[in-house]
């Protein structure tokens, strides 16, 4: 059977809505999270950071502290390895502890591990940290003029990454173009604000080290962690508990797990640290805000011919994943519409600022927000109507991007198509009252990245299944990170599909480094296709014992025999059953544990070109969003009526997660389209890092969310599978943009969207219209 | 964080507040809902030795119609005490509407109508509302009690004409002829946020004269104030549109605000202009129940 036929049959348990794993659990606020464990002799650690946002350290002087009652230690980086880290292997830039000076206001001094929080914030006072403030590099778009401070002394012009690519033939395609068209555009620094703040259990029994960790990968964590204290990967053991939400911000070291890792050796007790909301905001590594020029060159039809990309992304002062973001931002560009002629060039600058990382959709939503809006002037300009210049431009299946990734999969036109028809758009273009206005964008998103953070040759994912001894059920060990995104319920599933199992009596064992097997965790939307390919294998492993067992008892052949939702039955003779339970309790009586395992790797992808592996995938999803804002003309409100959004992500193990999935991005998208900026006075220190003036949206502020789906399969993935979760956070800016100008013809050029700005572009359209008159 | 430690009285009755506060002087600090300084305690931007909450005092919670006299509310009413009270449902749900705007459903549960006012956030909500129905402030010390017009209260930011060892018991309402009475919040999200511009409103109409207006503004000066030149463009002339932008304009010529992280000064200033005129045309045609419970920003 060719796994087309098999994507068109009836599933037993994957393609349903069933209910969470850990639904009742989290619901009923039974579940833990890293914060609400508490262990024997456990003491409290916190992190001194700097005040200043450049300074050099002239002395730190922790005595006062140390005699402080309750305090049990207090480090600085002569008590720790001075060996860099960070998550790109190119860039290694930080340190435990700052060494010689600090580089942002929040950057990592000292720490302490006393018997209770309030005795940590005493002695942090107690530590007298004498600094010489230094001249701050806080604009991006100056940190690479001459006679600039450096953040870091070994990179020139303060340039951390510099990508610099160009395919096709970009002089022709200008040439001959029938329109050219440049805009500039201005993003904004955004932070992903999971709910739960960051927070590490660090103990030590017999030379090993035990973390529990609110991690988007163990792995990683495990990696790095052994590296840094030159200890053996097996040593160290993370574990995750319950995560509330990371959205790229908890998958790099904190720095919490090596300052409690040092505490705990120390003090020979576990230590809990842990960021405050504000503390969370410092440590960052949220989205890059990017300044965006593009230079796009098109037929008459608007026909995408050629197109240039001019970034400067402002990094902050340390690399984090920026390496990433930054080739990101235009590697994924070209995805979504077809073209062959394409020019990348990008600056990623250090700042005095805190680093900037990966926050879902990674580098790529800034950019696609100032590609959509570009887009839609030059349907302006040649008088095509939105919607249809995208449909002319759609990706289509089976194609290769000018920077070499191959697309299998793609229904972006489908997508076009259907999200124009839910939303009524030939009904309501250009026929709304005023100040209502319809708009659209398209995204899409890798699956996985086709290559591992640092260079490996291990398997991307792997999984085990055990069914227990008695047959009843069966847990799955993996290394998948649910971090609140529902991982852990459509592993379930897929484990129990592949087996011809039942979904209810699954239980899973995630996320720890020594229990299950390995796989690099949550990001970059890999999990349901990689992490679920190696649980599918797993199952077909189990499938593969169960029926030989089963054949033995039943006197039949192997190939007469199946099983589904824990039933095993003949093929050719209804008449013959036997359960799941039985077979497997005969299994373990016989042949011993009955296990099967499995690994996914994925093939060889991309260019050959420097950079050509960021932005690889085995499968990319796709997808189209039309939304319709009301905008209060004398106050610049904006009013997110509807939002209609058609996803092309191949096969859905679970379509009300999935629908949850594109509600959430579009609660990030629409935060940061219209409110979410973190901001900072001219000492380079956050003024709102806290939850009533980082405005994310309220339930109040969400609109109508229709989720659509467009029925795709996707062959690199198992059964069809295809990713959402970041790729939906993609379109949601240049969307709402889109719909501004619709309502009220004016295009606002940097993000956020806010009331004030839409009230200022209205009032300067009105003062030049009184102007020419 | 954390809460630092401090010495804890409930005191029964107002006369021993008064008399602690005395013994105590400025080291002391009464707790009645205690949202915003349980918040500050634990940043450590204020620090007090002694907190005196006033939960033992059920005399100064709720609300009462006493005849001749007014809605009385009692400083210790919550929140949502104003926004479920029958009396104001019927007599002023213009305050049970701005009540309901403010924050989140928990805060609404514990802050009460006295600490929103003794704290004296230029931004805070009940005080425009209370402003522009007249209310009047009962404030008892050690030497008794004496009133004073909520509108001349406030003295500057977090400050009041409240003397150290005095506390608020009561804010009333006296009976009024009002026609229809308002209060807008122009806030940067629908929940959860805090005010860049508050605009309320009272106006006594006969026929179609406006006999009497009075409007308070919020977070736009120093404290909240009146708008008195644009309540005097209004007062003996004949409702009409442009009546009402005209009184935008002066009121958003008589504010002072300043440019934040929430909202420039120019963008302030021309919101006063527009809430003004949206929460008189509200106070005017829909009597004391805005309605703006259910739709965007008094439109």
């Amino acid at each position: 059977m060719s796994e087309n036929t098999i994507h068109n049959n009836d599933y037993a348990v994957i393609g349903k809505s069933v209910p969470r794993i850990d639904g009742r659990e989290k619901v009923t606020g039974a579940a833990k999270y890293t914060g609400d464990l508490k262990f024997p002799n456990m003491l409290y650690g916190k992190i001194l950071t700097s005040p200043h946002a450049h300074a050099r350290i002239l002395s730190i002087d922790t005595s006062e502290a140390e005699k402080l009652a309750g305090v049990k230690a207090v480090i600085t980086h002569k008590d720790v390895p001075s060996l860099k880290y960070g998550i790109s292997p190119a860039r290694w830039d930080e340190n435990i502890f700052c060494i010689d000076k600090v580089r942002f206001v929040g950057d990592k001094v000292a720490a302490v591990a006393c018997i209770d929080e309030e005795t940590c914030y005493k002695a942090l006072k107690l530590i007298k940290v004498e600094y010489e403030v230094l001249p701050a590099v806080l604009d991006p778009l100056t940190a690479m003029d001459e006679g600039q401070p450096l953040v870091h002394e070994e990179y020139e012009r303060n340039i951390n990454t510099e990508i610099h690519q160009e395919f096709g033939d970009m002089e022709n395609a200008f040439k001959n173009a029938h329109h050219i068209r440049k805009d500039r555009f201005v993003g904004q620094r955004t932070y992903q604000s999971p709910i739960e703040p960051h927070s590490a259990i660090s103990m030590w029994q017999d030379g090993k080290l035990t973390i529990y960790s609110s991690t988007q990968s163990p792995h990683y964590f495990q990696y790095y962690i052994a590296r840094e204290f030159g200890m053996k990967m097996g040593d160290v053991r993370i574990l995750k508990t319950y995560v509330g939400g990371g959205f790229g911000g908890k998958l790099e070291p904190t720095g919490l797990e090596f300052a409690g890792a040092v505490l705990a050796k120390n003090t020979g007790r576990p230590v809990k640290m842990f960021y405050d909301r504000a503390e969370m905001f410092a440590h960052n590594r949220g989205r890059h805000a990017q300044y965006m020029e593009i230079t796009s060159a098109v037929d008459k039809d608007g026909k995408i011919l050629g197109c240039h990309t001019n970034f400067i992304m402002d990094g902050g002062a340390y690399t984090s994943l920026g390496i990433a973001s930054a080739y990101y931002a235009g590697a994924l560009l070209p995805l979504t519409y077809e073209f062959d002629n394409y020019k990348f060039d990008m600056f990623r600058v250090y700042t005095n600022l805190p680093a900037c990382g990966a926050q879902r959709g990674h580098g790529a939503p800034q950019p696609k927000y100032a590609f959509e809006c570009h887009l839609d002037e030059i349907a302006r300009d040649l008088n095509i109507d939105p919607l249809e210049i995208r449909i002319r431009n759609a990706r289509r299946p089976n194609t290769v991007t000018p920077n070499d990734f191959g697309i299998n999969s793609c229904e972006i036109k489908s997508c076009l198509e259907r999200a124009g028809a839910m939303s009524g758009w030939a009904e309501k273009k250009g026929k709304l009252p005023k100040g209502r206005g319809i708009g659209v964008a398209t995204g899409s998103f890798v699956s996985g990245a086709g290559y591992p953070i640092y260079r490996t040759n291990l398997p991307h994912a792997s999984a085990m299944i055990k069914v227990h001894e008695d047959g009843t059920a069966a847990t799955l060990y993996t290394g998948a990170v649910d971090i609140g995104q529902g991982s852990d319920t459509v592993l379930s599933q897929m484990a129990a599909e592949a087996m011809g199992f039942v979904y209810e009596q699954m239980k899973i064992v995630a996320a720890d480094t020594e229990t299950t097997p390995h796989d690099f965790g949550a990001y970059a939307s890999r999990q349901t296709l990689m992490s679920g390919a190696a649980v599918k294998q797993a199952g077909e492993e189990v499938k593969r014992q169960l029926l030989d067992m089963a054949a033995s008892m039943l006197q039949r052949p192997v190939y007469d025999l199946d099983v589904k939702a824990g039933e095993i039955f003949s093929i050719s003779d209804s008449s013959v059953s036997l359960s799941f339970s039985d077979a497997a309790r005969e299994f373990f009586v016989r042949r011993g544990p009955l296990v099967g395992k499995g690994s996914y790797t994925p093939p060889k992808l991309g260019g050959k070109f420097k950079g050509a592996a960021v932005g690889t995938s085995p499968a990319y999803s796709f997808c189209a969003q039309v939304s319709e804002v009301q905008i209060d003309e004398e106050t610049g409100v904006i009013d997110v009526l509807d939002v209609w959004d058609v996803h092309d992500c191949g096969m859905v193990i679970n379509p009300g997660l999935l629908h949850g999935q594109v509600h959430g991005a579009l609660f990030m998208g629409l935060g940061e389209s219209i409110w979410e900026q973190v901001l900072f006075d001219d000492k380079g220190k956050i003024v709102n890092a806290n939850l009533a003036e980082y405005r994310l949206p309220t339930a109040l502020d969400m609109p109508k969310v229709h989720s659509g789906l467009i029925d795709s399969y996707e062959p690199a993935g198992p059964w069809g599978v295809k990713e959402v979760g970041e790729g939906s956070t993609n379109p949601t800016m240049g969307c709402f943009a889109n719909a501004i100008y619709d309502a009220m013809g004016v295009r606002i050029n940097s993000l956020p969207l806010t009331y004030e700005k839409v009230w200022r572009a209205l009032k300067e359209k009105r003062e030049k219209e009184q102007a020419q008159k | 964080m954390y809460t630092p430690d401090f010495d804890y009285y409930a005191p029964q009755t107002v006369q021993e507040v008064c008399s602690l506060l005395t013994q105590f002087g400025s080291k002391a600090k009464i707790l009645s809902g205690g949202t915003d300084l349980m918040v500050k305690l634990k940043h450590g931007t204020i620090d007090y030795e002694v907190l005196i909450s006033l939960k033992e005092l059920n005399e100064l919670k709720g609300i009462t119609y006493q005849e001749g006299k007014g809605v009385v509310v009692g400083a210790r009413t919550t929140h949502n005490d104003l926004v479920n009270s029958d009396i104001l449902n019927e007599k002023y749900l213009s305050i049970s509407e701005a009540a309901h705007h403010m924050a989140g459903n928990q805060i609404r549960n514990i802050g009460t109508i006295g600490g929103n006012i003794v704290n004296a956030v230029p931004s805070a909500d009940l005080p425009p509302i209370f402003i522009a129905l007249g209310a009047i402030v009962t404030i008892l010390g050690p030497e008794g009690e004496r009133t004073v017009p909520l509108e001349d209260f406030f003295t500057g930011p977090g400050k009041t004409v409240l003397a150290q060892n005095e506390i608020v018991t009561y804010i009333t309402i006296p009976d009024q002829p009002t026609t229809g009475s308002n209060y807008i919040k122009f806030g940067l999200r629908r929940s959860g946020a805090l005010a860049v511009v508050g605009v309320a409103s009272s106006v006594t109409m006969e026929g179609n004269i406006i006999k009497d207006a009075r409007i308070a503004l919020g977070a736009v000066a120093p404290v909240p104030m009146r708008a008195k030149n644009a309540e005097a463009a209004l007062i003996g002339k004949e409702y009409t549109d442009e009546l009402l932008e005209q009184a935008g304009v002066a009121a958003s010529q008589e504010c002072s605000p300043i440019s934040d992280i929430r909202g420039s000064a120019e963008y302030r200033r021309d919101m006063v202009r527009v809430f003004t005129k949206r929460s008189l045309k509200a106070s005017i045609t829909k009597g004391h129940s805005g309605e703006h419970l259910e739709t965007e920003h008094g439109k």
